[in-house]
């Protein structure tokens, strides 16, 4: 077990640092001149300003000692400041990044409840109108678009309904949002769960329980239910990831004030040091909590060989 | 015009006849899922309507003031008109046209270089496939949109970079696939009897191997095409795809957001068509997946 741990917390650390790789060379990649893309939009630089402003980034140096340079400057903590207002980028983002984590837990949850649920009842009930309603939603929710369902929900809640407010950042303000986000995957787990469950339903061990005269309650809970929920359960990281991922249109949507609309923002300002500060908390987080779950999995999960 | 297969040589009808078998069982198992119907029938619907839009558009889709601004659907505007008098049903028609491509595109590039990577790390082994796959692992723990974002904030918004962004977001997908089953295709014995035989690297990949793992790579690219539809629709949305007065359905939605109130025509009917077109590859691929797959089909 320590062995497996260790291994995950390893190969985590190889992602983040090909990130930070990644990251030095991004600004590189960039058409033209960075420098000049990254002011052009806002204050009138000259060109003396615009070389005094490269030698800070540093951008006049061997690419290497760039990248020995922004290593040292990231282990103490330093990410940069923001084009715009000078701010220090990584305060910026750890202010933001507790939204974004609390939008995409409570999505989480919501995809569980409710992709867990279906899946299983469309499994318990296969070849019924009760499976092919629900699999016909799980379908439509898949090809739906978040960003317009999040519109749609906006619509019907929050302007026909007037119940719930159309943006802001206080915790009531977190339902449209966790709503449109869980629901978009609880469609996908939906599908997932009803092909593992139909997967359990077939095996030996549910025909024994059955056959020994076991409630029925009892073999679905005890027997077909957990057994199923281990495939579930190993897509957590995964889910996860992709609720990250989903924050960031999400987030533009609702105005939700996390680090995917911060990434927005700093994408049109063209704001580099925060567009390559956004990249490495996301995989930070992204890989920390992938691996978090994963030993979880494994420690759950008697099967797993820690190798 | 003469048939010049029936001339070639006397096998060549015999296989022609079994390959049409082959694709005739293949179509029947296809079309016997409803699901693979509906989804066939709605991927033509937008091939059409994106083949003939200016036959199909009843205005063109940038004129301005063909009708009063914000009518709500009427029996002249079927889908109403926009803040600038635009007619809506020709904006979304046309938008068909952009949204094909960007699937087609998309696919292409995700496909192409990701089988590539995919092939030529399982076949070739050693330090080539560590680096390759372990590139591939790197990418895969992030989100499609991280890459897609990442590729968008390098290239700078338009059209164009969206489609080579949301192309390069899916390439570890294919490159996963394609390697685990190259891994299997050459532990078989036509392989091992084709490499003993002393074929060149070349015909060993693209006429022994690829041939026989297309399946897999197709349903995927089916599916793939949804994918990069959504993604490319969420760009435009967040303003980072196309720019107005582009008729793209993600932009118009984006626009629409503004009068969202007042006319919310502007934001449903592009809305309903990027989700139908996702529907009819998300069923598509998921019939095809049927069709292909042996061991699901009864």
């Amino acid at each position: 077990m320590t062995r497996y741990i260790l291994k995950r917390i390893l190969s985590g650390i190889f992602t983040i640092w090909v990130t930070t790789i990644a990251v030095t060379l991004l600004i590189h990649l960039v058409p033209g001149d960075p420098v000049q893309i990254m002011y052009a939009q806002s204050q009138s630089t000259t060109p003396e300003q615009l070389e005094q402003i490269r030698h800070q980034l540093g951008l006049d140096r061997p690419i290497y000692e760039q990248y020995l340079m922004y290593m040292s400057r990231l282990l103490q903590g330093d990410f940069g400041t923001t084009i715009r207002g000078r701010q220090p980028v990584l305060e910026l983002l750890l202010g933001r990044l507790p939204n974004t984590l609390l939008l995409a837990f409570a999505s989480l949850v919501i995809t569980i409840l409710v992709g867990v649920t279906a899946g299983f009842f469309a499994a318990h009930k296969r070849g019924t109108w009760v499976d092919t309603t629900l699999m016909t939603g799980a379908i439509l929710g898949i090809s739906i678009p978040s960003f317009w369902l999040g519109l749609m929900l906006m619509y019907i809640f929050s302007l026909r309904l007037g119940w719930l407010p159309v943006s802001g950042t206080d915790l009531k303000n977190l339902i449209l949002p966790a709503m449109t986000l869980g629901l978009a995957n609880a469609a996908a787990v939906s599908r997932l769960t009803r092909s593992s469950m139909l997967d359990v339903f077939t095996q030996d061990y549910i025909r024994t329980a059955r056959a020994k005269g076991l409630a029925e309650r009892m073999v679905l809970l005890r027997h077909a239910f957990r057994n199923g929920m281990v495939n579930v359960v190993n897509m957590l990281g995964l889910q996860f990831t992709y609720m990250m991922g989903g924050a960031i249109v999400v987030e533009n949507v609702f105005a939700w004030n996390g680090i995917g609309r911060l990434a927005i923002q700093s994408i049109f300002q063209r704001d580099y040091p925060t567009i390559q500060g956004f990249i490495l908390i996301f995989a930070a987080v992204v890989v920390t909590v992938s691996i978090i779950l994963d030993i979880l999995y494994a420690w759950i999960d008697p099967r797993i060989t820690y190798s | 015009m003469v048939p010049p297969a029936t001339t070639a040589q006397p096998t060549a009808p015999s296989l022609t006849q079994t390959s049409l078998n082959k694709a005739r069982r293949f179509f029947s198992a296809l079309l016997r899922n409803p699901g693979s119907r509906i989804g066939l029938f709605l991927c033509l619907v937008l091939v059409f309507t994106a083949l003939f839009a200016p036959l199909l558009a009843p205005h063109s889709p940038t004129e301005l003031g063909v009708g009063r601004a914000l009518t709500p659907p009427n029996a002249e505007f079927w889908f109403g008109t926009d803040e600038f008098g635009r007619d809506l049903l020709s904006r979304v028609i046309y938008g068909s046209r952009l949204t094909l491509k960007v699937g087609l595109i998309a696919v292409g590039i995700s496909m192409t270089v990701g089988v590539l990577v995919g092939l030529v790390a399982g076949y070739a082994g050693g330090w080539l496939e560590a680096i390759l796959m372990r590139t591939v692992d790197v990418l895969f723990s992030f989100t499609e949109t991280l890459i897609a974002l990442a590729a968008v904030a390098v290239l700078g918004p338009s059209l164009t970079n969206a489609m080579i962004a949301v192309g390069i977001s899916s390439i570890p997908y294919y490159a996963r696939i394609t390697y685990g089953a190259v891994l299997v295709e050459k532990n078989k014995e036509y392989f091992k009897a084709a490499q003993a035989l002393g074929a060149q690297h070349g015909r060993l990949l693209f006429r022994h191997i690829l041939p026989n793992i297309l399946s897999p790579i197709i349903v995927i690219a089916t599916v793939g095409v949804s994918i990069a539809v959504l993604s490319a629709s969420a760009l435009s949305f967040l303003g980072l795809g196309a720019q107005p007065p582009s008729p793209e359905w993600g932009a118009i939605l984006a626009a629409g957001r503004d009068y969202f109130k007042t006319a919310p025509w502007i934001t449903t009917f592009p809305g309903v068509a990027i989700a139908l077109t996702v529907l009819g590859f998300n069923l598509l691929g998921d019939g095809l997946r049927e069709a292909l797959d042996p061991q699901q089909r009864q």
